[in-house]
């Protein structure tokens, strides 16, 4: 069996090919004349395409008659357009004369024909692409614009206006993907407007006879619009008029509601009104006479730290030792108390530095260097107890946050009745003074405060009677232990510090009748009047049932009161030697109770009232 | 007062306005003077070249629509054979079949050659309109345009005679032309008749497609040559 399938394998494998040999041998297929196409109207060119050529080599051949005449004529010319083409040249070629043309190809087994074709040469006409195609970049008052310019092809003979040519071009940028067409007519000059700024475009034209096919595309022009901003008029001249109308709008509303704006925009100027402040004088320019006058009338401060406008407390540190066993609870409150007074440096001391928050944060009990007390001739009433007290504040201003002393803070009921009315309560607070490397003068405290009888310290206290009814210029110093606080805690009777002030109180009371009841825990006392003999007449506050806020107001407005200066009579030779004590900058300046005298607490004018009446 | 001024200023506005539409009118009817003479309108060679030309440009599409719309509809209906034998009525005009022949041309007789084409079409067209009328071959349209082809080819042979009116009376051409003013020197009709009778329909579309090619060209030609200022 294998054998036989050799056999038949081998005798197919040498029949095959001689049987397929012999199909391929056959007439060449039919050829197939594709087109015809004259680019000048004067010469023309036939291509076809050849069929299967039959296995033999296949020669073609092209043969035409002109209409009317039965001549047959051969193709002149089949190698000057190329393979299967046929060249007809001007002495061939007629216009307005029908070609039959048919294509014959030829091979040893015979020949085939092609179906003929009517060819008028007027109708084939497709010309070359235009030539020297140029773009140019134009300025023009709106912006640039492309000039593209371009000539007829050569072979196109438009000049004795054989052949009429008409022309397209079309622009894109380069990154687009849709070209613009434009139809140019017959001028060979073209202008491209609304370009892109920076863009690179590409142009190409192409043309075509009055009769016939368009040519090609000539091959691109690139060109480079330069960067410029497009002046669209109309859409300036659009938002002009909207924001002038807008504007005229708002012009209008504002004129309406003319005073409402002004007070808005321009606060009233509170203008000065310091007693004694001559603003004819300022004017003038001579910023001395004026001050002068003023610090006659104790006015202004001295001290640039505005911080000691604000009151602070008067701080009487009488015997450590007194203090120390009762309070130890108290000094951490109170240095608790402290030390957010050193951080505060303004007037939210007054906050702080509440009855209510003395009593529910820090126990009301500041602690302070029991350093500074070491010499608590205060109480002791011994002579120089200022000055030790001063001294021992200044050592405790070094050390503000050390200190472990007793101080309780007390907002300073004060009321120096300047303003004459016996009704105003002007509380000033002297509010804690905050740590200050020099420490400020402790201020020297009125003696009228001090009941004369108390053992109070102080060689001061001559020289404080000295200033008969005189203020003596206390400042509100920063340093917390060199505040002097007046204690009117009558929870601790036992206290030192504030026992002789306590005492000095309840004496003081008892010698006016207040009569405060000994249990009752930090109350307010305000300095109704002083009498003649420099006393103050003390009323308790807590009959007015203020609360922490007002008295907070009123601490603070009273605290302005600190910075009050008054030169009158003796001023520095009050306490020479407490200043020698004292770190102050300024000495302290006895001051002279006026009722003119620390009007107003700021120099502003405002409509709130600076003190409170009640 | 003011309500007169105003009638009289709309008065006037009318009437300026029915001046400028009979104007335009005016514009096509008043006789084209050649010699410029005074009541009518003066056009340069140059003009009356375009003018001309673009009269033979109408022409030609309208003939190449007709021509295509008759292959396009009615031939497949026909079964028409015998293409080959094409013979226009207008073969025994000598026209040139090349550049070279139509330049070697003088002027004269590239006009005369120009007359002689639309002098020999009139009627045949006339005659092929009047047949479309009574045929159902073609629609309206196409017959309005058979009727607009013959009424063309009359007014562009006025246009041409103009034309060579105003060569001769420049200077540019001879006296030569003047024979062909009568029309029925010119008319080969009466010698061709029968023959353009016998033309099919088809046959006619094509002869008159292309000689009114022929013309067209003809005139491009003889404009470039006697006053080439633009377009050439």
């Amino acid at each position: 069996m294998m054998w036989r399938d050799v056999g038949v394998t081998l005798i197919l494998s040498l029949i095959l090919p001689v049987v397929a040999q012999g199909a391929r041998h056959t007439p060449p297929g039919k050829p197939k004349l594709t087109s015809c196409r004259s680019p000048d109207k004067e010469t023309f060119t036939c291509w076809w395409e050849a069929g299967s050529d039959g296995g033999r080599p296949t020669t073609y051949s092209l043969f035409y008659h002109k209409e009317n005449s039965e001549t047959v004529y051969e193709c002149p010319d089949y190698h000057t357009a190329g393979a299967n083409s046929c060249f007809f040249s001007k002495n061939e070629t007629s216009i307005w004369v029908n070609y039959n043309i048919t294509v014959v190809a030829t091979n040893a087994l015979g020949n085939n024909f092609s179906d003929p074709v009517d060819v008028d040469v007027v109708y084939i006409v497709q010309p070359h692409t235009p030539e020297n195609v140029t773009v140019g970049v134009l300025e023009d008052e709106d912006g640039p614009f492309l000039r593209v310019s371009w000539e007829p092809p050569s072979k196109a003979d438009t000049r004795s206006g054989w052949i009429t040519l008409i022309y397209e071009l079309r622009v894109k940028l380069e990154e687009a993907e849709e070209w613009e067409e434009h139809r140019a007519g017959q001028q060979k000059m073209f202008n491209i407007f609304s370009l892109h700024s920076g863009g690179v475009y590409m142009v190409q034209v192409r043309c075509k006879p009055d009769h016939g096919f368009w040519s090609e595309w000539s091959t691109a022009s690139y060109v480079i619009v330069p960067d410029y901003i497009p002046r669209e008029r109309s859409m300036w001249i659009l938002i002009a008029v909207f924001s002038a109308f807008i504007f005229l709008i708002l012009t209008w509303i504002i004129t309406l509601n003319r005073s409402s704006v002004k007070h808005c925009l321009l606060p009233p100027v509170p203008g000065p009104k310091i007693k004694g402040f001559d603003q004819q004088l300022l004017k003038k320019g001579k910023p001395e006479e004026v001050f002068n006058s003023l610090v006659v009338q104790s006015f202004p401060p001295r001290s640039t730290d505005y911080e000691d406008l604000l009151v602070e407390y008067l701080e009487v540190y009488v015997n450590e030792k007194q203090e120390l066993m009762p309070e130890g609870k108290d000094l951490q409150d109170v240095g608790c108390l402290k030390s957010k007074s050193q951080s505060d440096n303004d007037s939210g001391r007054g906050s702080c530095d509440s009855h209510t928050l003395l009593m529910e944060k820090c126990g009301g009990v500041e602690s302070k260097d029991e350093s500074s007390y070491e010499e608590p001739e205060l109480l002791q009433g011994q002579a120089g107890s200022w000055e030790r007290l001063e001294r021992g504040d200044s050592q405790v201003v070094d050390t503000p946050d050390s200190s472990d002393g007793r101080v309780k803070t007390w907002p300073l009921v004060f009321s120096p009745s300047i303003h004459g009315s016996s009704d105003n309560h002007h509380y000033g607070t002297l509010e804690m003074p905050k740590q200050h490397s020099t420490s400020e003068i402790t201020y020297s405290v009125p003696d009228h405060l001090f009941p004369t009888s108390t053992s109070f310290p102080h060689h001061h206290h001559p020289e404080y009677r000295d200033s008969l009814g005189e203020y003596s210029e206390y400042r509100c110093s920063r340093s917390p232990s060199t505040g002097v606080a007046y204690h009117w805690e009558a929870r601790h009777p036992t206290q030192a510090h504030s026992n002789f002030n306590i005492r000095n109180l309840e004496r003081q009371k008892e010698a006016t009748g207040l009569g405060l009841p000994p249990s009752r825990s930090m109350e307010y006392v305000e300095v109704q009047k002083v009498n003649q003999e420099n006393q103050l007449v003390l009323k308790p506050l807590s009959s007015h049932g203020r609360g922490p806020f007002q008295r907070q107001r009123e601490m603070a407005e009273a605290g302005q009161y600190c910075n009050y200066r008054e030169k009158e009579g003796a001023e520095a030779e009050r306490y020479p030697t407490q200043q020698q004590g004292k770190t102050t900058k300024d000495g302290p300046v006895a001051t002279q109770l006026q009722e003119s005298t620390c009007l107003t607490t700021s120099g502003y004018v405002d409509t709130a009232p600076t003190m409170p009446t009640f | 007062m003011s309500r007169n001024n105003i009638k009289q200023v709309w008065a006037l506005l009318m009437v300026l306005v029915c001046v400028e539409l009979r104007g335009s009118d005016r514009a096509s009817a008043a006789p084209i003077c050649v010699h410029g003479q005074a009541g009518c309108h003066f056009l340069s060679l140059a003009d009356l070249f375009d003018r001309v030309i673009q009269h033979s440009a109408r022409m030609h599409s309208i003939s190449s629509d007709l021509h295509s719309e008759f292959e396009q509809y009615v031939l497949p209906s026909r079964n028409h054979i015998g293409r080959i034998n094409r013979h226009c009525h207008t073969a025994t005009i000598l026209t040139p079949n090349g550049k070279e022949n139509a330049q070697r041309l003088a002027r004269e007789e590239l006009t005369e050659v120009i007359l002689k084409l639309l002098v020999a079409w009139k009627d045949p067209l006339w005659q092929f309109h009047q047949n479309m009328v009574h045929q159902d071959d073609f629609n309206n349209f196409s017959s309005n345009k058979a009727l607009e082809m013959s009424y063309m080819v009359h007014e562009l042979r006025k246009g041409v005679e103009k034309v060579a009116d105003k060569m001769q009376h420049l200077g540019m051409i001879s006296n030569s032309l003047s024979g062909l003013s009568s029309p029925e020197a010119l008319d080969p009709s009466s010698d061709t008749s029968g023959e353009s009778q016998a033309m099919s329909d088809h046959d006619l579309l094509y002869c008159f497609r292309r000689d009114s090619n022929k013309v067209q060209n003809y005139l491009k030609i003889l404009k470039c040559r006697i006053v080439p200022e633009n377009g050439c």
